[in-house]
């Protein structure tokens, strides 16, 4: 995998994110070449404070107009790749604002070179709106590339 | 006679999604030292690195910011997440641990008043009633941390509601010093916000149209408010806030007696700088209408 690490992994204090949702860096096919199985990005937290990875019921995911409905999708925080079922179990792990997510889509084949138009749902449960109102929905499209 | 003064201080809430993708906290903290406010307002889960356990090289960073702008830390804002768990609501006993570990925190940076935020429990934004538990809870704590517990009240909330009424109660019935309200200025709003981009007028929440509560409200409940929060979110060129009443604000809490601080809370345009900009502008309208206050209010010489 082409994935060498970010600086956040690393522990050199926290780098300044891009201001889409989606984060150009990062951006990327993954499995190897030629047997490619999905794509991944980074994500920042669409939110003013950092939360429990709990309040964040998954992020839907659409590309050129191709879906990828939030149940399927993985996220990895502090290093934990967390399924949707492990991510609203996760209340010991914190998406911090200044700390980007990765987001890991499965599709056969992943994406090709170029670039692409996608768009993220993010899904946020805050307790303090009203019950009928949650999850909180944040849309973000935007232009992404990938390289390999 | 003369009047009691405001203190003026800056919530870095008022630079959200600007710190981390165009400003630095340092750049922030500078900004809020520049206006010749005394007072910084930070979020625990959003302003300190690696909440809720911070290295201790960064504590001691902050403590020097805080000496080289000559700013005190003033309110913490935190989080009660009640809906913590998809499988079951939150106990009283795990609100007041996370109390806990925000007074803590609070206290050791500094703070000597806490924001909780509680999770609500219907439309009309009541608090989860595990609060009152959580509180009594935690009484001694913030005691021995010379540190006042204090919920906002904020719109659609008004003054004049079954919420402030339970929180009085509780001050009353407690003899408590270490829990008091923090007033928003949202609540004064008497023109409606601009709708979001893609928002229609059946998403549109009444709220956001104001919920006109009367500055003069304010004087039921001023011996326990401790903290007043400068929500505001526009003003324009000419220095006119587009929804908040200040010109009937400042008089009121004047008269009130208030010397508090006033703490900027900028809740508009997210365009990259936009809140310094804004910010700016609060602090000289609101510091021109206290000098115009003071002005008249001041006996004729002789």
């Amino acid at each position: 995998m082409g994935n060498r690490g970010t600086r956040q992994m690393a522990g050199e204090g926290a780098a300044m994110l891009e201001r889409h949702l989606v984060q150009s860096v990062g951006f990327r096919n993954t499995g190897p070449a030629g047997a490619r199985d999905g794509f991944e990005f980074r994500l920042r937290l669409p939110y003013y404070r950092g939360i429990p990875a709990s309040l964040c019921d998954g992020v839907a995911v659409s590309v050129d107009g191709e879906s990828f409905g939030f149940e399927g999708n993985r996220i990895e925080l502090d290093g934990r790749e967390l399924s949707l079922g492990a991510l609203r179990e996760a209340v010991d792990v914190r998406w911090r604002i200044d700390q980007a997510a990765i987001v890991r889509v499965p599709r056969p084949g992943g994406l090709a070179v170029g670039v692409h138009a996608i768009t993220v749902d993010v899904r946020l449960r805050q307790s303090y709106f009203p019950p009928q109102f949650q999850p909180s929905i944040v849309t973000e499209t935007r232009a992404a590339t990938i390289v390999l | 006679m003369s009047t009691a003064a405001f203190k003026y201080g800056v919530s870095l809430y008022s630079y959200s999604e600007d710190i981390g993708t165009v400003l630095t906290l340092e750049d922030a903290v500078e900004s809020v030292a520049d206006l010749d406010a005394t007072g910084i307002e930070i979020l625990g889960e959003a302003h300190v690195p690696g909440y809720p356990n911070p290295p201790a090289a960064w504590i001691d960073h902050w403590f020097a910011l805080l000496e080289r702008y000559r700013l005190e830390p003033t309110n913490y804002g935190s989080w009660v997440d009640t809906r913590l768990r998809l499988a079951r609501p939150m106990t009283a006993i795990e609100a007041a641990a996370d109390l806990a570990r925000d007074i803590r925190l609070a206290a050791r940076l500094g703070f000597r008043m806490v924001r909780p935020k509680f999770g609500v429990v219907s439309f009309d934004l009541v608090p989860d009633p595990i609060w009152r538990e959580a509180v009594e809870r935690v009484l001694d704590l913030a005691h021995d941390s010379n540190v006042i517990i204090c919920p906002e009240i904020h719109a659609p909330t008004p003054i004049r509601h079954p919420v402030v009424d339970a929180y009085v109660e509780f001050i009353q019935r407690t003899g408590t010093k270490n829990f008091g309200l923090l007033i928003d200025t949202g609540i004064f709003q008497d023109r409606p916000l601009p709708h979001m981009p893609g928002e229609t007028p059946e998403m549109r929440r009444d709220f956001l149209n104001g919920i006109h509560v009367e500055p003069a409200d304010f004087l039921a409940v001023a011996p326990y408010v401790v903290f007043i929060q400068a929500k505001f979110h526009s003003i324009t060129d000419a220095l006119a806030d587009e929804h908040i009443p200040w010109e009937r604000i400042v008089p009121m809490l004047k008269r009130a007696g208030y010397s508090g601080y006033l703490s900027s809370e900028y809740e508009g345009e997210r365009a990259p700088w936009k809140s310094l900009e804004q910010v700016r502008r609060q602090h000289a309208l609101m510091r021109k209408l206290e000098r115009e206050y003071d002005a008249r209010s001041r006996p004729p010489a002789g």
